[in-house]
């Protein structure tokens, strides 16, 4: 994602990162012997050094429904992998490896902790592995896959992917590309509310719509632009905004479901 | 699994129930299974299940008291006919004007409603129609 990458840049164009004076032990750790005692140390004394990072990772997921405590640990464990399988012989920085390392831990642990319901894990990477087939072969056919494609790609029964396709309706839509996403992408979208009310022009409750749209969050108002004026299907806008079809499906559902009940309020 | 008329046409699927929106998610299961089973490409059943969903929002709100929904699926080689009535005090037609309508006309190939009188009041219908996607065989 995006936005993993400019922190990762971020981090490479700051020179006082706090972190430079530990940079080192991680070339003595490189130099001594699997088998080394030192080698522990130095590992403690790395993850120790660096631990304000996980915790300053886990900060920017707090707030989203999973307890913060949670999150330091998810991110502390990501920065463990990252201490682990970091090579400084390879020219990049530690930051910029550990970073989407440690994000990416806490991304996993979003996704596996937000089903609203209990889904067997085997469900969830059922759902997951349709996910990724569905982007693949989207972009190589052009159009959304149907349930048979997905099975023929995935060399699954078409039962096995619409059991997935069905898991998908009990995640829960506060999901990692949600708490990603507030900000991220809301400079390229940020003119669709003009449009909304060119394009609404004649209908006849407005008046009352405006308001409910106003007040809709900036990535849902342009989802609901793209596919009700610009007609983009739901696999489109889902390239566009990078989140998955079955996220758009899930965000569009709950948008109009909300106009709706405001639509409702609006007449009582 | 037909019901209503008796005559059992293995295309048809219909679902009767409480006109309340808490139901609502009984009725999207239900178009998302038949849509996957038929083979609709995802886009094309994600599009039905929100204008099922609208359609059915729309008729709930003017049911008359313990009036059901009535819902009929009709699933042929080329497309997927949904028709959703439901008993109500109102005569009027749901307005084409809407946001509402406007939704039922992106998602789906054709959107029209209709009322009958019935034992003095009034049966409104919606009947909105997906077609499958070029490309992809039935």
């Amino acid at each position: 994602m995006t936005d993993t990458q400019s922190s990762a840049a971020k981090n490479r164009e700051t020179p006082d990162t706090g972190y430079e004076h530990l940079a080192p032990l991680f070339d003595e750790m490189a130099a001594l012997d699997e088998k080394d005692p030192a080698r522990g140390e130095l590992r403690n004394k790395l993850v120790t050094g660096h631990l304000p990072l996980a915790e300053h990772i886990a900060a920017r997921f707090s707030n989203r429904g999973v307890p913060r405590e949670d999150l330091v640990q998810v991110a502390t464990l990501g920065l463990i992998n990252a201490v682990d399988r970091f090579q400084p012989d390879r020219g990049t920085d530690f930051l910029s490896f550990a970073v989407p390392t440690v994000m990416g831990e806490v991304r996993r642990h979003f996704r596996d902790a937000s089903w609203s319901m209990h889904v067997p894990r085997r469900l969830k990477e059922l759902n997951l592995a349709i996910n990724a087939a569905s982007a693949e072969l989207s972009q190589r056919l052009g159009r959304a896959p149907t349930p048979s494609e997905l099975a023929k790609h995935l060399d699954l029964s078409q039962e096995q992917v619409y059991e997935g396709l069905e898991a998908g309706n009990a995640y829960h839509s506060m999901s990692l590309d949600e708490a990603l996403s507030p900000d991220a992408d809301s400079d390229s979208l940020g003119e669709t509310l003009g449009e909304t009310d060119a394009a609404l022009d004649g209908v006849e409750d407005y008046e009352s719509l405006r308001p409910l749209i106003e007040r809709l969050p900036e990535r849902e108002r342009t989802i609901l632009t793209l596919r009700f004026f610009r007609h983009m299907t739901q696999t489109q806008i889902a390239e566009r905004i990078g989140i998955s079809q079955m996220h758009v499906s899930r965000l569009l559902a709950r948008t109009l479901e909300q106009l709706r009940e405001g639509m409702l309020g609006d007449e009582d | 699994m037909s019901v209503g008329d008796g005559d059992g046409s293995p295309d048809e699927i219909e679902l009767r129930l409480g006109a309340e929106l808490t139901n609502l998610p009984i009725i999207r299961s239900l178009t998302s299974s038949i849509a996957m089973r038929a083979d609709f490409d995802l886009d094309a059943i994600a599009d039905l299940k929100l204008a099922v969903d609208e359609a059915c929002s729309t008729l709930i709100t003017r049911a008359a008291p313990d009036a059901a929904l009535r819902c009929m699926f009709t699933v042929s080689k080329d497309e997927i006919r949904f028709v959703v009535s439901i008993r109500s005090t109102d005569d009027s037609t749901p307005s084409s004007d809407t946001f509402g309508w406007r939704v039922l006309t992106t998602l789906t190939d054709h959107a029209s409603s209709w009322v009958e009188p019935v034992n003095g009041q009034h049966q409104v219908h919606i009947e909105v129609a997906k077609r499958r996607a070029d490309g992809t065989a039935a």
